[in-house]
């Protein structure tokens, strides 16, 4: 079939302005895209820069937008495109610096990130065997993590990325998890300092979108979840953070719901004032509107004293 | 149709017009409710499993005794309970244990039998669209209205798409605009975060959020936005004017909650459904709406 490809281009260096290569070329009915883009660097335009290796959906180096969806560009097949319109377009994915054309610059995208939590085991001292024996079941989960292959896909669908690139992103945050949760890792503590900096961990909306965007099936949004479980039980360090979840489970503990207004002052912390001021334009449209929680006088549910029990015994069995 | 009603925190505490809004719809649809009154704050996504799963096997547990579908009217609610609720069907070993470790002492058990669903899902699936479109006093027509679901609406398919015949259930809202006799004015942000869970952590990239989901609805054309998640209206709503003030120009869009945007195609007039309330100005959404009187 006779298919146009309108692929991306941008020649590499900062302020090089991009564009927009069409391509008319003849692939056959299972094609893939990636069949597409190695048809026109080989035979139509040798100049055209991309990412491939292994081919067949295993390597995660050919990572594209085809017709605006992020895709491994080896088993997109070019038919599922073009039902309506006999046309391809091809973008390098999303949240990432582009080198040139369809190549993005993977060092400030996500090495760099992963360098941010320390990504090597810190066993304690090797066993006299030199082996050291873990029990399968529970590296399950874990295995599952180490599955990744950093195809960049739940970095591309992940929401806060385009807001703020600085953001560490799920890929490296599910590396995280990866060291976290190793039963021989001695240094979990250490290790979310890192992750727990400014942009990290607690920057992460856990909208799920990580998640669906995740080829593996290794659901980086509920990792990183189970990351901020283990933080909660460990101690929280990040300050902020800290003072927001330890308020919201001791609002629950006294009264069974949320008291809003005292997580909302207890979060900024009641000895900053330059906070506490932040709160106030907001706070006091809401009184005008009657609608501001008054803070610590709010209603209990009359199952409190149930839940408070129930929470304390959680605290003490996963202490 | 009876339903386990689980209002949520916020629609008792920063949006109480939710609250007002939800039980007038359900009253005038004949759908009873039957409050939850004793049972706990779900965790919102911020208390940790380890806690959250036993104190909402317990409300779970409340909605199995009354033996009807838990009802919620905020995505997030309906996520986290949803989620739990999937973890104690999938898991009869893991539910035996949060029963005897945390619920026998109340002599309460749960069996995992029962469905969370939001009101959205009980509107489409339980009472009908047919039936919802036939209460229709008010066709809004001409009212040009942008969807925005919240996070738990859309994500993770295992508790909002299980299978492939809810798969309608993330077009929901625009069906719903549809049907309420208003105009869609869709937009790429309708199903992203708002980002409320980060007010805290991050204040500036959650505004950003804000400011560029509000613009971009504003942008194309809105009149208002509806939702049916009361933590995305916190943000969409209550930091709207700060957000347009971080990125420099005006938003002025007023959001709905989804029982509000229902309520006015009733008949309800804007003041039975507190819209007075919102921080953004819902004036002229008024205006169009007195007009279509």
């Amino acid at each position: 079939m006779e298919v146009t490809f309108k692929v991306y281009r941008k020649e590499p260096g900062e302020g090089t302005k991009p564009g927009r290569s069409d391509y008319k070329l003849e692939v056959g009915n299972d094609a893939t895209v990636l069949d597409g883009l190695l048809k026109i660097r080989d035979e139509i335009d040798g100049s055209l820069a991309f990412r491939a290796s292994c081919l067949r959906g295993y390597c995660g180096e050919c990572t594209i937008r085809a017709n605006g969806k992020s895709c491994f560009a080896c088993t997109t097949r070019v038919s599922s495109l073009t039902q309506k319109t006999p046309e391809v377009t091809v973008d390098p994915i999303r949240n990432m610096p582009v080198v040139k054309d369809l190549v993005s610059d993977w060092e400030t995208f996500l090495w760099n990130k992963i360098d941010r939590i320390q990504p090597w085991l810190e066993p304690a001292a090797t066993p006299a065997n030199g082996e050291s024996i873990v029990p399968d079941s529970v590296m399950a989960d874990v295995r599952r993590a180490m599955s990744c292959y950093y195809c960049g896909l739940c970095d591309e669908g992940c929401t806060v990325l385009p807001i703020d690139f600085g953001f560490i992103g799920p890929a490296a945050l599910t590396k995280a998890y990866r060291f976290v949760f190793d039963p021989r890792d001695t240094k979990t503590k250490e290790r979310f300092k890192y992750v727990e900096d400014a942009k990290g961990l607690w920057d992460c909306v856990h909208c799920f979108e990580a998640s669906e965007h995740c080829p593996r099936g290794i659901a980086p949004t509920e990792r990183i979840m189970e990351l901020r479980d283990k933080a909660f039980q460990l101690g929280i360090q990040n300050p902020r953070a800290a003072r927001h979840h330890y308020s919201f489970v001791d609002s629950i503990k006294k009264s069974g719901v949320l008291d809003e207004g005292k997580l909302a002052l207890e979060s900024e912390g009641l000895t900053n004032v330059k906070g506490l001021m932040h709160l106030l334009p907001t706070a006091a449209r809401a009184l005008r509107r009657g609608k501001a929680p008054i803070p610590y006088l709010h209603p209990k549910s009359p199952g409190a004293p149930q839940v408070r029990r129930i929470i304390e015994k959680a605290e003490e069995k996963n202490r | 149709m009876k339903y386990a009603f689980y209002p949520g925190c916020v629609s008792r505490g920063g949006c109480p017009e939710l609250y007002t809004a939800a039980t007038k719809v359900a009253g005038r649809l004949g759908i009873r409710l039957d409050e939850l009154k004793d049972v706990a704050c779900n965790g919102a996504g911020v208390l940790p499993k380890y806690i959250s799963d036993p104190i909402n096997a317990r409300t779970l547990a409340k909605a199995e005794c009354l033996g009807e579908t838990l009802m919620t009217i905020c995505s997030t609610c309906t996520g986290v309970l949803g989620a739990a609720n999937m973890r104690f069907k999938a898991d009869p070993e893991y539910r035996d244990q949060i029963n005897r470790d945390y619920l026998a002492e109340e002599g309460l058990e749960y069996k995992g039998t029962i469905e969370v669903k939001h009101l959205l899902w009980v509107l489409f699936e339980d009472y009908g669209v047919d039936k919802l479109k036939a209460e229709v006093r008010r066709p809004l027509r001409g009212l040009k209205v942008s969807p925005f679901y919240g996070c738990f609406m859309r994500r993770p398919p295992e508790v909002v798409t299980p299978t492939k015949e809810y798969a309608a259930r993330k077009s929901y809202l625009e069906n719903l605009i549809d049907a309420m006799g208003a105009e869609l004015t869709d937009f790429s942000g309708k199903g992203k975060c708002c980002g409320f869970p980060i007010l805290t952590a991050n204040p500036e990239n959650s505004l950003a959020m804000t400011a560029k989901h509000t613009g971009e609805a504003k942008q194309k054309g809105a009149d208002c936005m509806v939702t049916p998640c009361p933590l995305c209206h916190l943000n969409l709503d209550g930091q709207q004017a700060g957000a347009a003030k971080a990125q420099g120009s005006a938003i002025d869009l007023p959001i709905l909650h989804l029982p509000q945007f229902v309520g006015l195609a009733l008949g309800f007039s804007p003041a039975e459904l507190e819209l007075k309330r919102h921080l953004v100005s819902t004036k002229e959404v008024e205006n169009q709406v007195s007009m279509l009187a």
